[in-house]
C-alpha cells in the first residue's frame, strides 16, 4: 500500500464527519482527534517497535512488556474505584496471565522470546486481560452493592466471607470471561479476527495465518482465565473487614 | 448466669448517634423483649450483637470474652440474627435448609430439617418448591429453621412476625417456645406489638433515640406503662 493511497483512506473519515454534520450529532471535534490520535501513537509506537525489534535486548523486552501491564492495570484500575488495591491487584493479575501464557508458548516453542514475537502477542494478551479485568471489578463492585443482603444472610448463618459471596465471585468472572469464549465461538464464522486478516494481508497463506489465529485464540481464553480468577479471589476480600463484616460499597 | 453483656456501647454513623451508653447483660435462657419507636436504634443493637458492625465505643462480651476476639464465624453460629424481611437465597427451600450443614461440611439431616417443619405446619413438600414460590409467611418459617438449625445459643429475632398474619405469628411463636423449652436457648426480639412482647417476654429493653429508657421486668415495664397510659 503506498503512502498515497494510506491518505486517501482518510476520506472514510472525512465522510464520517459529514454525516455527523448533517444529524447535528457533534462529534466532528471527538472524531478529528482520534484521527490524529490514531495517526500519532501509530507513528510512534512504530518507530518504537523498530527500535525495540533491532536492539533485540532480553531485559528491555522485559521492561517493555512490564511497562504494557503497568498502563493496562492503571487502566483497569479506574474500573474498580472504590476497590483497596485496585492498580496493584489488576496488575498482578494481568502480568500472571500474562506471564503464564508466554510461558507455555515459549516452552512448548511456538513462540521465540524475541520482541518481534513477544511484544505483539503480549500486546493482544494484555490487552484482552485488562478487558476481563475491568469487567470483572465492575461487576464485582456492582454484585456487592446489590446483593448486600443475600451475603449479610450468610454471614448471619456464620459463613465465612468466601463462602458468603461465592455466588457473586462466581458471576463476575462469568462476565469477566464470557466475551473471550463468545468472540473464540464466532472465529471464522462472523470474524475474522485481527491478526489473521493481518497476516493474510501481508501475504501470509490462510493455513498459517490461521495456525496463528488459533494460538491466539487459546492463548487469550488462557490469560483471560487465569487474571480473572487471580483478580476475583483477590478483590472479593477487600469488601470485608478483619472482624469478616461487609464494607461500604 | 451472664451470657453477654453490653458495656457502654455507642454507635455514631455518618455523624449520627445511633446509640448511647447502652449497658445491659443477657442471662442465659433470658427472653428480653426490645421495644421502641422506629430509629431508636433495635436492628444496630443487633447487627452490633452479631458482629456485623462494631461499636464506635465500648464492648460486647459473649461468655465474658469480647466478641472481636473470637472468630466471627464461630460467634454468629452462637449468636444468630434473623432479620425482618426473610431471604431466602438459592432457588429452592431444600438449597436454604441444606445451607447450614453445608457450612459445617456435613450432610443435610432430613429428619431433622422434616422434624422442625412438622412444628411449623410444613409438609416435607415444600423442599422441592422454588423460594418465589412460598408465602411470605412460609418463607418467614423457612429463615427461622434454617437458623435454628444451625443450633444458635442466642436468637436475635428482628420484628420477624411484622409482616404476619396472626396463624403465622402464632407458628413462629410456638416455635420458638418451644426452642426455649426443649434447647433453652436465649431470645431477644424485636416488637412493636405489645401483646406479643406480653406474651414472650421476661423482661423488656425500651429504646429511644438511641438510649436505654427502660431495662427490667417485664410485669414491672407493662404495669408503669399501664399508669403512665392512665
Amino acid at each position: 500500500m503506498s503512502n498515497l493511497s494510506l491518505i486517501l483512506t482518510f476520506s472514510l473519515v472525512l465522510l464520517s464527519l459529514a454525516l455527523s454534520y448533517k444529524e447535528k450529532l457533534g462529534l466532528e471535534k471527538d472524531m478529528l482527534i482520534a484521527s490524529a490520535r490514531a495517526v500519532i501513537q501509530l507513528t510512534l509506537i512504530g518507530f518504537v517497535l523498530k527500535f525495540v525489534f533491532a536492539l533485540d535486548n532480553l531485559l528491555f523486552t522485559t521492561i517493555i512488556l512490564l511497562l504494557m501491564v503497568y498502563n493496562a492495570s492503571t487502566v483497569a484500575a479506574k474500573r474498580g474505584e472504590g476497590i483497596e488495591k485496585a492498580t496493584l491487584i489488576s496488575f498482578t493479575a494481568i502480568l500472571s496471565g500474562l506471564a503464564i501464557t508466554l510461558g507455555v508458548l515459549i516452552s512448548f516453542r511456538a513462540i521465540p522470546y524475541e520482541p518481534s514475537q513477544v511484544i505483539p502477542i503480549s500486546g493482544m494478551v494484555v490487552g484482552n486481560s485488562m478487558v476481563a479485568t475491568s469487567l470483572l471489578f465492575k461487576s464485582l463492585l456492582n454484585n456487592f452493592k446489590n446483593k448486600k443482603e443475600e451475603i449479610e444472610v450468610k454471614l448471619c448463618l456464620g459463613a465465612p466471607p468466601k463462602e458468603a459471596s461465592i455466588n457473586l465471585i462466581r458471576d463476575s468472572i462469568k462476565t469477566a470471561m464470557l466475551p473471550t469464549f463468545d468472540s473464540m465461538k464466532t472465529l471464522g464464522i462472523v470474524q475474522l479476527p485481527g491478526m489473521m486478516t493481518g497476516l493474510i494481508l501481508a501475504g501470509i497463506a490462510p493455513e498459517t495465518a490461521i495456525k496463528y489465529q488459533i494460538m491466539v485464540a487459546f492463548m487469550l481464553a488462557g490469560a483471560v482465565s487465569v487474571s480473572s480468577f487471580i483478580a476475583s479471589y483477590w478483590t472479593y476480600r477487600s469488601f470485608f473487614n478483619k472482624l469478616a463484616q461487609l464494607k461500604e460499597v | 448466669m451472664t451470657l453477654m453483656e453490653c458495656k457502654d456501647i455507642n454507635l455514631i454513623k455518618d455523624n449520627q448517634t445511633i446509640l448511647s451508653q447502652i449497658s445491659f447483660p443477657i442471662q442465659i435462657g433470658d427472653s428480653i423483649g426490645i421495644m421502641g419507636p422506629s430509629g431508636s436504634g433495635k436492628s444496630s443493637l443487633f447487627r452490633l450483637l452479631n458482629l456485623l458492625i462494631s461499636p464506635t465505643h465500648g464492648e460486647v462480651f459473649y461468655r465474658n470474652k469480647n466478641i472481636q476476639e473470637y472468630i466471627p464465624t464461630e460467634l454468629r453460629r452462637r449468636v444468630s440474627y434473623i432479620l425482618q424481611k426473610p431471604y431466602l437465597f438459592g432457588n429452592t427451600v431444600q438449597e436454604n435448609l441444606a445451607y447450614p450443614y453445608q457450612l459445617c461440611k456435613q450432610k443435610p439431616n432430613w429428619k431433622e430439617i422434616s422434624s422442625y417443619l412438622t412444628k411449623v405446619n410444613l409438609s416435607t413438600t415444600i423442599l422441592e418448591k422454588h423460594n418465589s414460590a412460598l408465602s411470605g409467611g412460609e418463607q418467614q418459617r423457612i429463615a427461622l429453621i434454617r437458623s435454628l438449625l444451625i443450633k444458635p445459643e442466642i436468637i436475635l429475632l428482628d420484628e420477624v412476625t411484622a409482616a404476619l398474619d396472626e396463624e403465622n405469628t402464632h407458628l413462629i411463636e410456638k416455635l420458638i417456645i418451644n426452642e426455649q423449652e426443649t434447647h433453652n436457648i436465649t431470645l431477644l426480639f424485636v416488637t412493636h406489638n405489645k401483646v406479643q412482647a406480653q406474651r414472650l417476654a421476661k423482661k423488656i429493653l425500651y429504646l429511644k433515640n438511641g438510649s436505654i429508657h427502660f431495662f427490667g421486668n417485664a410485669a414491672q415495664y407493662f404495669s408503669l406503662k399501664g399508669e403512665q397510659d392512665e
